[in-house]
């Protein structure tokens, strides 16, 4: 079995499966009760939130857990509606836990600029500044495509909300393990992390609050998570996640030269087999690690199909809940035509992958390609 | 048996500090975490637990953790709003020791079985002749005294504050040698129910605000006022007179507040001698161990938090109050602030400023 899909999700790593099985047999307590046994589990958040303080270069008091990304994304939108100014800025290439909830948000008297990008994904930071309206309260851009990996100016963007006084957000979810985040450096208010995409368990994620930015909870109850996230707090999940964030830091350049490494076989090995393959993204600013690749001649579904009869996994974009193969808005975004859509796979290498690994999906590939032309 | 200790923690360093000590020498010590405090809005309390959690759990000591904030708002916070409203200016922080520290968390650790509660103050208690004394602490940039003197001997026979002997720095070399995560956590500043939140608007949440207008002390209309609580005596920024009004360029003050008429009283020059007393009385007058005598003139008092010693004597009359004659003119003296009064380096007790003698 091969798993070329981390951008969708990673398998857990054996540390971190190893913590949780320790705590969720050891700490059950109620991290909101005053006993030994509450406070126990109240010492495992707070360790975890150490631990992604430290790997974001943040302080502790602007961590909030949540129940994922798409949680922490939700949070940062609806926010607007307690806001004078209710217009958003945002990418045509936003997960859809942005671009969803800001079709939603129209029935509030919410409004949007839904910024295009270039045929590399990128967004123009000029775009962004000329978006900008007297009722603008909120950026939203992702620091990189989940689809093509492309890697969005955030520098420039962050300079640009705060010469103008507007909220930044910025979904990082598919950041860690690939490239740091240092947010004393990023002029970023909020950023959204998920575990189980830099190998922590799935359920449980980060919103990065930069002190001074106030928020009100989607998730009204107990008072949680400094007000900001009600409900008995997923202990074994944050703890979990505090220690994948670190070993994803960890190593971190070993790492990406690694992906650098498997893209460049794979490119190499392609160009021989497919001299018309395709890859989209941009050249430069890309996430090591993430490839997508137009095929001619044969569709994405058939190829998922018949990789996955022969326990490979890779994917056409996006992870669909329907499980089946939509075009990718992103691809659409980026003026590609749906036949150009259709005929685009993502691989996405996770750190188990070995050169043999690439190899042999290299192998399946051509096997594909030439029953289909025969 | 070694005697056993409550020591208040607030998730700052100087009571993480406190504990450390005391569990250095050999006391049998447990920490108890009080929030006095309950607020939709703003509540720092889950941080500070968080922090003395993680204090005592490095510590290997127990924690307990309970809620006081009925006995706050119904002994501390009720009286901190009638003293806005009939135009004073309370100084919550010497009744929260009183009433809360010094008394519901007296009693409750004494009930716990604990010898001595424990803080984090800067001050000392000295135990001779037969009595109890309260001295200033020996960092006297930090000195907490002031805000202490309303204790009693009650209060410090079961009281102890290791902190009294060091001063700050030393406090915060200690907890980053034992590692404590509290040291560097910035001092709190302000009253602490308030904490970051603009202190006029959180006023204007609790009291209704009744505008009305700004006069000179001659009687000019200078303009208008939201409510005679915004303003301390002495104030200078807010009154929105600029230094052009007038004759001099200089900015104007606040000088007096007259409730009746509800009328903000300013004056021009911080030299005004409207904004000057040398006599003022004081009410509540409470003594740690013993009245002093009338017309001592050893004494010196403060008028308000840090300030230098001011030397005065005191005349005493029938009934609970006092008339402090000062050696100088006091600027501002304001109604509502508390006066301590000392002895070199021993705090005697205080009273409430209640009204003074303008120069």
């Amino acid at each position: 079995m091969l798993y070329f899909d981390h951008s969708a999700t990673t398998p857990i790593h054996p540390d971190v499966l190893k913590l949780l099985r320790e705590i969720e047999s050891s700490r059950f307590g109620n991290p909101s009760s005053s006993h030994h046994f509450g406070q126990q589990s109240r010492l495992c958040i707070e360790h975890s939130r150490k631990q992604v303080a430290k790997t974001l270069r943040c302080s502790t008091n602007e961590i909030i857990f949540t129940g994922g990304g798409t949680e922490a994304n939700n949070l940062v939108l609806w926010n607007i509606m307690y806001q004078k100014n209710k217009h958003v800025i945002t990418s045509s290439i936003e997960h859809p836990s942005v671009l969803n909830v800001l079709k939603r948000l129209t029935k509030f008297g919410v409004s949007s600029t839904i910024i295009p990008v270039d045929g590399n994904c990128r967004v123009d930071p000029d775009d962004v500044k000329r978006a900008i309206t007297s009722e603008t309260g909120l950026i939203s851009i992702m620091f990189a495509n989940n689809e093509v990996g492309t890697i969005q100016p955030i520098s420039e963007i962050g300079k640009i909300a705060e010469e103008n006084g507007i909220q930044f957000h910025s979904d990082t979810v598919q950041v860690p393990g690939k490239l740091s985040v240092d947010a004393s450096k990023l002029k970023i208010d909020l950023m959204s992390f998920s575990a189980h995409k830099f190998y922590g368990p799935k359920g449980v994620g980060v919103l990065y609050v930069k002190k001074g930015i106030k928020l009100n909870s989607l998730i009204v109850g107990g008072g949680q998570e400094k007000n900001l996230r009600a409900g008995t707090e997923n202990i074994s999940g944050i703890a979990g996640m505090g220690l994948a964030m670190e070993l994803a830091e960890n190593n971190l350049k070993e790492r990406t030269s690694h992906f650098i490494e498997l893209t460049k076989l794979f490119k190499q090995k392609m160009k021989k087999i497919c001299p018309r393959l395709l890859y989209n993204g941009h050249p430069d600013f890309l996430l090591p690690g993430v490839i997508s690749a137009t095929f001619p001649g044969v569709t994405n579904n058939f190829f998922i199909i018949k990789l996955d009869l022969q326990g490979i996994a890779v994917s056409s974009g996006s992870a669909c809940s329907s499980g089946t193969v939509a075009p990718s808005h992103v691809l659409k975004a980026m003026k590609l035509s749906n036949d150009h859509n259709a005929r685009t796979l993502r691989i996405s290498f996770g750190q188990d992958n070995t050169e043999e690994d690439v190899c042999m999906l290299i192998e399946k590939l051509s096997e594909i390609l030439k029953q289909h032309s025969m | 048996m070694s005697k056993k200790v409550i020591v208040g923690m607030s998730g700052g360093v100087d009571s993480s500090v406190a504990a450390f000590l005391l569990k250095k020498k050999g006391f049998e010590v447990e920490c108890l975490f009080m929030k006095n405090w309950e607020d939709d809005e703003y509540c720092p309390a889950e941080e500070d637990y968080n922090d003395a959690l993680q204090v005592c759990n490095s510590l290997n000591l127990p924690l307990h953790s309970v809620n006081f904030s009925r006995e706050y708002q119904a002994r501390v916070f009720a009286d901190f709003l009638d003293e806005y409203r009939s135009g004073r200016t309370p100084n919550p922080d010497v009744f929260c020791n009183k009433e809360i520290k010094f008394k519901v968390f007296l009693d409750y650790a004494l009930e716990l079985g604990a010898n001595f509660i424990v803080t984090g103050h800067y001050a000392r208690i000295k135990h001779y002749g037969d009595r109890f004394h309260l001295l200033k602490g020996k960092d006297i940039k930090k000195d907490q005294s002031y805000f202490l003197y309303l204790l009693g001997q009650k209060e410090l026979e079961h009281s102890l504050f290791p902190l009294g002997e060091m001063n700050k720095t030393e406090v915060r070399r200690l907890a980053k040698n034992a590692h404590l995560k509290t040291y560097k956590k910035k001092d709190s500043t302000g009253i602490c129910f308030i904490g970051e939140q603009n202190f006029n608007q959180f006023l204007k949440k609790n009291i209704k605000p009744k505008p009305g207008d700004i006069i000179t002390i001659n009687g000019e209309l200078t303009g208008s006022h939201d409510g005679l609580m915004y303003y301390t005596i002495g104030q200078r920024k807010g009154i929105g007179v600029g230094g052009g009004f007038g004759k001099k360029e200089a900015p104007w003050y606040v000088a007096e507040k007259d409730l009746v008429k509800n009328q903000l009283i300013i004056v021009q020059g911080n030299d005004h001698p409207a904004l000057y007393s040398k006599t003022l009385k004081a009410v509540d007058l409470h003594w740690i161990h013993s009245i002093p005598k009338n017309g001592s003139n050893s004494i010196t008092a403060k008028i308000r938090y840090r300030q230098n010693d001011q030397n005065c004597s005191l005349v005493f009359d029938k009934q609970n109050s006092v008339h402090v004659q000062f050696e100088k003119d006091q600027f501002a003296v304001t109604p509502g602030q508390s006066i301590v009064f000392y002895e070199g380096d021993e705090c005697l007790g205080g009273g409430i400023i209640e009204s003074r003698v303008c120069s």
